[in-house]
């Protein structure tokens, strides 16, 4: 992620537009990318400060281009750089070797004379000649472990040029949020996955129904008292997990230091922006996609089958089942598959299960790996590597209501 | 109903098994939120006195899990005999155990500070402005009270009853760290009032707090924030009360330095363009400002470039090749005498460095290099060491009677520090500060700016 310090956001009324590069007037820039990403490439080597420098030299001619732009692009290629820190010390260790060898020698004066005998130069030789190296060596050597004097490693280059650009889209709109009190998600499908991006980031929630799903608000703990962008960081980390999702808009409030009054930030997953992160499939187990293609859209014994669609909450305790069974008398069952689970695994998801007395929750466990462990059979089906429409139904009979 | 409990969490405290009654006739409304997200109550951790007061006076039955903080026994304390001044802020903060102690720097706000942890004997946490001091903080307590703190910062993670950290780094772990002490001192505590570090002093439980400070107003105004932060100040010393005595008579020597003629052409050119940008934006905009310009600069081409012309401008100020000239002359001069120059940025910073083979004290520095360069200067070791912002606050420098600045920031609290910096009382010597200062550039406004603050008032000035 960019720091503050490279953020070009333009706050124009209450709206905030974070920097973008766009087809129609950037195509250019996949030029640039291409020649930034040859920088790195050829800089193996080259201290940072020379490969910024060559990156800017690209801009020259390019009006449009602010230096903050440049600087994030390089900060973007730096992460996928590594340079060598020094972190053995080395440099630490010859600045002490040259100036200790220069203190009795003190002041080091441009013309000799008589009172002051240690010319600049010469004295500079003598010591270099003292610690068996080249004055030229020691000078590019003394400051190896500052950042901007660090050389480049490796460098892993993306996978093609306009890569460099979408994610510098991605990270300007992140360091936006920075900035961000308030994060609002309204979704219509992948509640699971958005929960799930928030939970990492550790941020706290708040659900509502809405018209066609539900209204996620982000916060933190000490958001009740104050608009507090602590919480900015972790609302940036949070989207490129919301990008890799479907169906969902966003809006942040941002309270950028400096601004008064509160400045909205909006988009939705057509804002053009894409997410680096594995999309929201890869979550899902192959199990209940079997099922769901089983069961089929018509309804069994009265009872239709819908995926991932309720989201139980209490507090900050969510549960959300894999199915959601409904009957054409108005009841419904909830269906959680575990594919794989332990005692105590099992018995964390019994004690969420317990907040909500109100409905009927079945879980379909995996038989392997039942030990000696007694399973509570009221609301437990076992499976061995399908889960059987037969044995759903037949739980589904024996429920009373 | 769940179990009553106060419990700290992610720099909040949480109370939970409480009716919507029971808070309001025991606390009174204002302290507790209802936070529907959770279903609990929810407080910042700063209102924990009041809360705990609340809970053992009006209520029972309540189980405290918020508080871990602890009784320290330092088996060997080794503090100096205070002079009557810092005693007097000892006994002044001891008082309220709240608030700020505003001393001029080289007073020894910190033997006051120590002296305050050895009578309170408890969980405390020192956050210190830099990691330079915080390491400084660390040496000191061991000295003074024979305890080895713990670090949080600089990529280290060491957990101790006594700790020791910076602002950065407190307002990062302080919603893991809020409950572990019952103490925090600010050092130089002018640092604390930002959006962001004040949750540093806001996400803590600590009933006892103490702020250290030589310069507590701020630009901004937010050291009101102070009184609710830390606590009301509760003793100042002046800085004319102690010239003198613990602090030494000084002078200050100005000397002008030119830019070569390429640098002058150079210099000149680009503050024509700066002004010709500025002439015609007042043109199209009467209220055109500077700050303008600035946040212009991401989007407008032409403002960029003005802006660049003006930080090129500065870099040929900042680095004029004259003033290492003037400092050799100076090194001639004061052969001998140990000395601190001052550069306004990094560059220069290395820059005299590199050209005179002099100890570079910057950010970077690890604590042994620190270590080794102010303790070379002591020892005479190293006849200088140049500096940028590091040793600007509260650094413990030896005994330097000659500093030179050669560049910086024109605002008063930082000439303040930095001339706290070598006022240090050794002998009968009186110590001396240079200014090496651009002639006809913006340099000459900051070097007056700097000598209208009261630490320059009744100072001589001369000119070489």
């Amino acid at each position: 992620m960019l720091t503050r310090e490279l953020a070009i956001v333009v706050y124009e009324g209450s709206r905030a537009h974070p920097d973008r590069l766009t087809v129609k007037k950037h195509s250019h820039y996949v030029d640039y990318a291409r020649r930034m990403a040859d920088v790195y490439a050829r800089g193996v080597g080259r201290t940072r400060n020379e490969i910024h420098r060559d990156v800017h030299a690209i801009f020259a001619l390019e009006e449009e281009c602010p230096p903050r732009r440049i600087d994030a692009f390089c900060k973007l290629l730096d992460e996928r750089c590594e340079y060598n820190r020094d972190e053995a010390g080395a440099a630490a260790k010859l600045r002490q070797q040259v100036f200790r060898a220069a203190a009795p020698l003190h002041p080091l004066v441009t013309e000799a004379d008589p009172w002051f005998e240690h010319n600049e130069q010469a004295t500079k030789q003598q010591i270099a000649t003292s610690l068996g190296m080249s004055w030229e060596d020691i000078d590019n050597r003394l400051f190896a472990d500052i950042i901007e004097f660090h050389r480049l490693n490796e460098f892993k280059a993306f996978e093609d040029p306009s890569a460099l650009l979408s994610r510098y889209n991605v990270a300007q709109t992140q360091v936006a949020l920075y900035d961000a009190t308030h994060l609002t998600v309204w979704a219509t499908a992948d509640f699971k996955t958005v929960l799930r991006y928030a939970k990492l980031a550790r941020l706290m929630h708040v659900i509502r129904r809405s018209s066609d799903g539900y209204r996620f608000d982000f916060s933190g703990p000490a958001s009740l008292f104050t608009h507090t962008h602590r919480y900015g960081v972790a609302m940036a980390k949070f989207l490129p997990g919301l990008l890799s999702c479907r169906g969902w808009r966003l809006q942040a409030s941002l309270r950028p230091p400096r601004w008064h009054g509160r400045i909205m930030l909006e988009f939705d997953e057509h804002c053009g922006l894409s997410s680096e992160v594995d999309p929201a499939a890869q979550f899902d187990s192959r199990l209940e996609e079997h099922f769901f293609e089983r069961w089929g859209e018509e309804p069994r014994e009265g009872w239709t089958l819908s995926r991932e669609t309720e989201i139980l909450h209490h507090g900050q305790t969510v549960f959300m089942p894999d199915f959601v069974l409904r009957h054409e008398s108005g009841r419904s069952v909830m269906l959680e598959v575990v594919g794989f689970w332990t005692p105590e695994y099992l018995h964390q998801k019994q004690q969420t299960l317990a907040q909500f007395p109100d409905h009927r929750i079945v879980l379909a466990l995996a038989e392997q790996h039942l030990q000696s462990f007694e399973v509570p059979t009221a609301n437990t089906i076992l499976f061995k590597t399908v889960i059987k429409v037969e044995a759903v139904l037949e739980k589904l009979r024996s429920l009373t209501f | 109903m769940t179990e009553p409990a106060l419990r700290f969490q992610q720099g909040t405290l949480t109370l939970e098994g409480w009716t919507a009654e029971a808070v309001q006739k025991v606390f009174g409304k204002s302290i507790w939120s209802w936070d529907a997200r959770s279903l609990l109550w929810r407080a910042p951790a700063i209102a924990y006195p009041g809360i705990e007061e609340a809970l053992a006076s009006k209520s029972e039955g309540t189980t405290n899990y918020a508080q871990q903080w602890q009784t320290v026994n330092f088996a060997k304390v080794s503090l100096p005999e205070l002079r009557a001044e810092q005693q007097q802020a000892v006994d002044s903060w001891l008082a309220s155990r709240r608030g700020l102690v505003v001393m001029p720097t080289g007073t020894g706000k910190t033997e006051v500070a120590l002296r305050i942890m050895s009578e309170t004997m408890c969980s405390t946490l020192v956050v210190a402005p830099i990691r330079d001091l915080m390491y400084q903080w660390h040496q000191r307590i061991l000295r003074a009270l024979d305890y080895d703190a713990g670090i949080i910062g600089d990529n280290t993670f060491n957990l101790k009853a006594i700790s020791v950290t910076t602002y950065d780094s407190a307002c990062i772990h302080m919603p893991q760290l809020g409950n572990r002490f019952k103490l925090l001192v600010f050092d130089e505590c002018h640092h604390l009032p930002g959006m962001m570090r004040s949750d540093a002093a806001r996400m803590s439980m600590a009933p006892w707090r103490l702020g250290l400070s030589a310069t507590p107003e701020r630009t901004d105004g937010r050291h009101d924030l102070f009184t609710e932060l830390i606590g009301p100040e509760v003793y100042r010393l002046a800085i004319d009360k102690v010239r003198g005595k613990s602090l030494a008579e000084y002078s200050i020597v100005r000397i002008p330095v030119h830019l070569t003629p390429e640098e002058q052409a150079r210099y000149e050119s680009l503050g024509l363009q700066v002004a010709e940008f500025m002439r015609d934006s007042l043109e199209n905009d009467p209220d055109f400002t500077w700050e303008k310009l600035c946040a212009n600069s991401a989007v407008d081409p032409a403002s960029r470039r003005a802006l660049n012309a003006y930080r090129a401008k500065q870099a040929i100020e900042d680095r004029a090749a004259e003033k290492l000239r003037i400092l050799e002359d100076l090194f001639r001069l004061h052969l001998g005498s140990p000395m601190i120059i001052f550069a306004g940025s990094n560059a220069m910073a290395r820059d005299v460095s590199r050209r005179f083979l002099l100890p570079c004290l910057l950010s970077h520095c690890g604590k042994r290099e620190r270590l080794d360069y102010l303790e070379g200067l002591r020892d005479g070791v190293y006849p200088a060491i140049v500096a940028n912002q590091v040793l600007d606050e509260g650094v413990d420098i030896p005994a330097v009677k000659v500093a030179v600045v050669i560049g910086g920031m024109s605002s008063t609290k930082q000439a303040q520090q930095r001339l706290g910096r070598i006022l240090r009382k050794s002998g009968t010597h009186s110590a001396i500060l240079y200014e090496v200062v651009c002639q006809d550039t913006n340099e000459t406004i900051k070097s007056r700016k700097r000598r209208a603050s009261d630490a320059y008032s009744g100072t001589r000035h001369r000119r070489l």
